[in-house]
């Protein structure tokens, strides 16, 4: 079977099954008023910490500059949306972390528990029916959440300093941060007969992709003692949704500010870099955003391509700060893509481990040490 | 008649344990097949393969003419699968239940609604529609699991221990509804460790031991085959001397390999003969003036029989390896 027809097939075969699933796992997540008290508390939350932020902004406002409708009140108006913004995005961040994984995490495991996957394994259903209706069905409750915070969010326009599309950008992202780290959590609960243990192995998992690996960034980059040493991969950052979300704040901050030194830093857009040259260039100063002009002899290139802009020359090294040329500091969306595509394929990973794993006849299994296979007592070889 | 459910040498094997060693079965078309055996024989191992959820080590099978190992899907559309052990959803109404299995199936919603309606009817559940699955008794969840393996209207059923945990009206209201099945025209395939409740059900069995058929074929065949005694149960009307002098009599019968007096005063007796060899020691034993209360085969349990056959009073190597 080719590429194509797979693309075109699987869907076919596997769309009446997602619907199965989906209508089930939906009549049980909405039955009640499970579903609006769960909606309510989030909007309730999310907006008393929006509002909190606020005063705090305003607060720091007046502290600073005294209130002085003189003193430029608009641009003070804007910096308080864009905190409140920011905030809300990195609440929110918080929030889907915990909750995709919680509500994926036990899809799988409990209908092992329950032993009803059984049931559902002998009807023609396909695993990929299974995993995907029982992965959306838990996202849409977080797509829920996270839709209903959008007239929240869209206070901040009250503000001013956030454009629709700073808002379209970030909640891109959050749905990104749901679909992924909930398919790490159906990923661990395939994997896993326990729920409990699953919900535990995916938080760990969780720590690990986002502060985990961060860290070890900054081990590395704080350990590295020469300026012409190489900087720690950006990709350490990827899976961290803070950081897409800090570049998000970065684009509200329009020109460079403090988020945009944070994605400066992560990207390398200031590099700390020596660069030898015949005839050094020399400009002092930050000021100056963009590429700058310089002569085709004698221009200090990076090796990705950019460009000198300020520096010092120590002998025949110019160390300074280069600019790729696409990735100037304050840019719009220099980081952020790229981590939502890697979360993307992350996601689309662990669905396809967890599809194998919930195939019954499957020939492939892992083996974790210590853990015997297809085990429960008293039943397995009866 | 052609067999619909075949299974051609299947073999699985676990880690270090043997469950399945080379079962071959051929069920025709009709019937209800019984397969016996005691705990950790490879009953559910066996039914597991034919539903699609186990691969054999080795061999194959084939339900409706579809390989279980290069036709499950097919072979998933033709069966109703009921597990020994199986789990019910929480938050689920009862309609709920099959409605989802029905989707599962592919069923338009018009002929879910109607087969819903029917198969509620069937198994008696007619008034627990909008019941929660969890809030029903064992009897009628085993009832509704039932009834979700048959809303594609399958050929084929496969039921692992259908009677395990069931109260006796419960048996005997699940046993009628299998008839009911069967005349219907379905085929239906049965494990139990338990044969009195297979012998009254099927037309023929397996029985199944350490992954092996030890023997197949219609159950009187069987057992006679095996040779094993039946156990009477006779409750004579009489104390002391007279009762030991009836045990006496009883044990001077031909056919009679022991006669012994449970402490309740009943007379069991080892029994080598057939069905009209009882009725014929009933009557000698009428005319021979024991007064006569009741006169009942014992229900025979299986690992019984086959500690027996085999003469052995350890417990099955195999059993506890799986286990």
């Amino acid at each position: 079977m080719t590429g194509a027809t797979l693309l075109r097939r699987v869907p076919r075969i596997a769309m009446p099954g997602i619907t199965a699933i989906g209508v089930k796992e939906l009549r049980g997540r909405m039955r009640g008023k499970r579903a609006f008290v769960s909606v309510t508390v989030y909007v309730v939350l999310v907006a008393g910490f929006a509002w909190m932020v606020g005063q705090i902004l305003e607060s720091n406002a007046r502290n600073q500059f005294g209130f002085n409708p003189v003193f430029n009140p608009s641009v003070q108006s804007a910096s308080i949306g864009r905190g409140i913004f920011t905030a809300l995005m990195f609440l929110q961040t918080l929030m889907i972390l915990v909750l995709a994984p919680a509500s994926t995490a036990g899809t799988i495991s409990s209908e092992r528990e329950k032993q009803t996957l059984d049931l559902l394994a002998v009807t023609p259903i396909s695993s990929v029916a299974i995993v995907v209706g029982k992965l959306l069905s838990a996202l849409t409750w977080v797509f829920v959440l996270i839709l209903a915070s959008i007239p929240v969010t869209a206070l901040v326009f009250v503000y001013g300093g956030v454009a629709p599309d700073d808002v379209v950008r970030g909640y891109a992202m959050l749905f990104v941060t749901a679909i992924a780290f909930g398919a790490l959590g159906t990923f661990f609960s395939s994997l896993v007969r326990r729920s409990g243990a699953a919900t535990g192995l995916t938080f760990v998992a969780v720590l690990i992709a986002t502060v985990g690996l961060s860290f070890i960034w900054v081990f590395m980059y704080q350990t590295s003692t020469s300026v012409f040493a190489r900087r720690p991969p950006e990709a350490l950052f990827y899976l961290n949704p803070f950081v897409a979300q800090a570049d998000v704040a970065c684009g509200v901050e329009g020109t460079s500010g403090a988020w945009c030194g944070v994605i400066d830093t992560v990207t390398g857009t200031f590099v700390d870099f020596g660069v030898p040259v015949t005839e050094p260039v020399f400009r002092d100063g930050f000021g100056e955003k963009g590429l700058i002009d310089v002569p085709e002899t004698g221009v200090v290139v990076a090796p990705d391509g950019g460009a000198v802009i300020g520096g010092v020359v120590v002998e025949d090294v110019v160390v300074g700060d280069i600019f790729a040329p696409d990735a100037v500091s304050g840019a719009r969306d220099r980081y952020w893509p790229r981590s939502a595509l890697t979360l993307m394929l992350l996601a689309v990973g662990f669905t396809a481990a967890a599809v194998q794993l919930v195939t019954p006849t499957r020939r492939w299994r892992p083996r974790l040490p210590g853990i015997p296979r297809r085990r429960r007592p008293g039943r397995s070889a009866e | 008649m052609t067999a619909i459910v075949r299974a051609d040498g299947l073999v699985k094997r676990y880690d270090r344990t043997l469950a399945v060693a080379g079962v071959d079965l051929d069920v025709a078309e009709g019937e209800i097949f019984g397969l016996v055996g005691p705990n950790g024989a490879g009953k559910t191992t066996t039914l597991r393969i034919l539903a699609t959820l186990l691969e054999p080590t080795a061999g194959d099978a084939e339900v409706a003419g579809f390989s279980v190992r290069r036709n499950p899907n097919e072979v998933r559309r033709v069966l109703g699968f009921m597990p020994d052990v199986f789990g019910v959803y929480d938050d689920m109404r009862v309609w709920e239940y099959l409605d989802f299995f029905g989707r599962c199936y592919g069923l338009t919603a018009a002929s879910r609604k109607r087969i819903i309606g029917d198969l509620l009817e069937l198994v008696d559940l007619g008034d627990k529609r909008t019941a929660y699955v969890q809030g029903l008794s064992r009897g009628m969840q085993q009832r509704l699991c039932l009834a979700h393996a048959l809303v594609h209207d399958p050929a084929v059923l496969l039921l692992d221990e259908p009677a395990s945990g069931l109260d006796p009206r419960a048996r005997v209201e699940l046993r009628e509804l299998l008839r009911e099945l069967r005349v219907l025209g379905k085929t239906i395939v049965i494990s139990s460790h338990i044969l009195p409740e297979l012998e009254e059900l099927c037309t023929s069995v397996a029985i199944v031991d350490r992954g092996r058929v030890l023997a197949s074929g219609r159950i009187a065949d069987i057992e006679q085959r095996l040779r094993v005694g039946a156990v009477l149960r006779v409750r004579v009307l009489a104390e002391g001397e007279a009762l030991e002098a009836a045990r006496d009599w009883f044990a001077g019968q031909p056919d009679v390999a022991a006669a012994v007096i449970l402490p309740d005063g009943t007379v069991e007796l080892g029994f080598r003969g057939d069905e009209a060899g009882a009725a014929a020691l009933l009557r000698a034993a009428v005319a021979a003036d024991i007064p006569i209360a009741t006169f009942s085969r014992a229900a025979s349990d299986l690992e019984e029989l086959f500690l027996q056959v085999t003469g052995q009073d350890d417990p099955v190597p195999g059993e506890e390896a799986a286990a």
